[in-house]
């Protein structure tokens, strides 16, 4: 599982839950507020940077929609530290670039004391938004679209000697182009209530050795409420295809899938500039492909904010 | 330097990069008074245009801020006007007589002020200059910056 890009493709394309907020109409969330969950468009002249540090445990295994007992005591997890930086154009336009930091880890059985691990810089990706209208003291709606690219910037060929599996590598090697789409809509005029939601579609392309990861779809809908103060929560439903991965043209069994999860979010603003926020994923549902394959058992999120 | 000249200075020299555009005609019964206004009434003064909501904490922060700052420089050649956005006035009334405010109050449900000066968030000012134009736009509000406020209007009244 490419766990780094799909971090990287989460966060920029508005599931993780912290992301930006300068939808909601009041400026006390000069730092956005959870609701929008990065599905808003950025102020003219304004920017907007954000750090996300995500854990994913990877210690289910599954056989299509039935979780297995691992009797190899496989022990997986993953490291992503994103940086996003926002500018907003426009009132209408939004630019987006964001840089990874990826780390794996991986220990197979407990008779074989060897460990794999892998770090480095991930891919990257430069997202551009329009938003044709946005929510403000006097419109309750807002809707953009985007157009995105991810650049192989990272490392694809750790591991010495022989290079580690795509999975445990920092960066895909690949190119790959991201449609994005978001909507939300306030509930009432200080926003304290907010329904968001927000999908993307990837494109992904062939490294130079010949892997292609499977494209992969994500849809995100969910709800999020703040005080007029300083905090916020959020719950949002997640589901996320992804098509299997090949090699020269040929599927690599025991990948791709659907994944249904629960993301909830708490979100403290310190002032209206900054911000921090803890979130969760908890899997409901997966139907993957294949005879067996690791997945994530969980997950969980710390995220800094910073509005200029 | 004087911290008046400065900021002054400050003014002038980015004032061509700022939105030096000419602010968009209102008129609305002032609250306290009863009577209509319009911008065109201040003509020749220096106007600190201010859009606010009572939902909005910033906002209701900046309140004694904005009328000790308007006791300060005094109205012959300034004044203050604030544009109530809550879209239930009775609201925003109700709230209004929590504080002892004696600028003049617009209210705007509609957006009928607002959304042609484009406010996305609250609270949002825009600073007038006694030719009409809009020589500055503050977003959101925090303890304090009504001083610097306060100094670039008395630098823009000195000349």
């Amino acid at each position: 599982m490419r766990t780094g890009s799909l971090i990287i493709i989460l966060i920029l394309t508005g599931f993780s839950p912290v992301t930006k907020v300068f939808a909601v109409t009041c400026s006390c969330a000069g730092v956005p507020l959870l609701s929008s969950m990065d599905t808003s468009s950025t102020e003219s002249g304004k920017f907007y940077f954000n750090y996300t540090a995500e854990v994913h445990e990877i210690g289910d295994l599954v056989q299509g929609s039935s979780e297995i007992n691992d009797e190899t005591n496989r022990e997986r997890s993953s490291l992503s530290q994103v940086f996003s930086g926002s500018y907003g154009i426009s009132d209408h336009w939004t630019i987006s670039a964001l840089v990874s930091h990826v780390e794996h880890k991986r220990r197979i059985g407990l008779s074989f004391k060897g460990e794999q691990r892998s770090s480095g810089i991930g891919d990257s990706v430069i997202l551009i938004r329009y938003s044709p209208f946005y929510i403000t003291p006097f419109s309750r709606n807002e809707l953009s679209v985007g157009l995105g690219v991810r650049l192989p910037t990272g490392d694809n060929e750790a591991g010495g000697v022989i290079a580690l599996s795509e999975d445990m590598q920092p960066g895909t090697g690949a190119n790959g182009t991201i449609l994005w789409g978001s909507y939300s809509h306030s509930f009432n005029q200080p926003g304290t209530w907010q329904f968001h939601s927000s999908l993307n579609y990837t494109f992904n392309e062939g490294n130079d050795r010949k892997y292609s990861f499977g494209d992969q779809f994500n849809l995100a809908s969910g709800v999020s409420w703040h005080n007029s103060n300083k905090l916020g929560l959020s719950g949002t439903l997640r589901y996320r295809w992804t098509n299997a991965d090949e090699r020269s043209g040929f599927t690599i069994p025991n990948t791709g899938g659907q994944w249904l999860d629960f993301v909830p979010a708490i979100q403290y603003t310190v002032n209206d500039k900054f911000g921090i926020s803890l979130s969760g994923r908890i899997p409901l549902k997966r139907e993957l492909e294949g005879v067996l394959q690791f997945t994530t058992s969980y997950s969980y999120a710390l995220a800094f904010s910073y509005a200029y | 330097m004087p911290i008046k000249t400065k900021s002054l200075l400050l003014v002038l020299l980015i004032s061509p990069w700022l939105n030096a555009a000419e602010p968009t005609p209102f008129s609305g019964v002032n609250y306290h008074t009863g009577k209509n206004i319009t911008l065109a009434d201040y003509n020749g003064k220096i106007v600190f245009l201010d859009f606010l909501a009572f939902w909005c904490p910033p906002c209701i922060e900046s309140l004694p801020a904005w009328e000790s700052m308007r006791q300060k420089i005094g109205t012959e050649h300034f004044e203050l006007i604030a544009i109530n956005v809550d879209e239930n006035p009775e609201d925003g009334e109700a709230f209004l007589d929590r504080f002892s405010l004696s600028y003049p109050i617009l209210f705007d449900p509609e957006g009928k002020i607002g959304i042609p000066y484009g406010i996305r968030s609250l609270p949002t000012s825009f600073l007038i200059d006694s030719n009409g134009q809009i020589v500055d736009e503050f977003r959101s509000y925090k303890t304090g910056d009504e001083i610097q406020i306060q100094s670039v209007i008395e630098a823009l009244l000195e000349n």
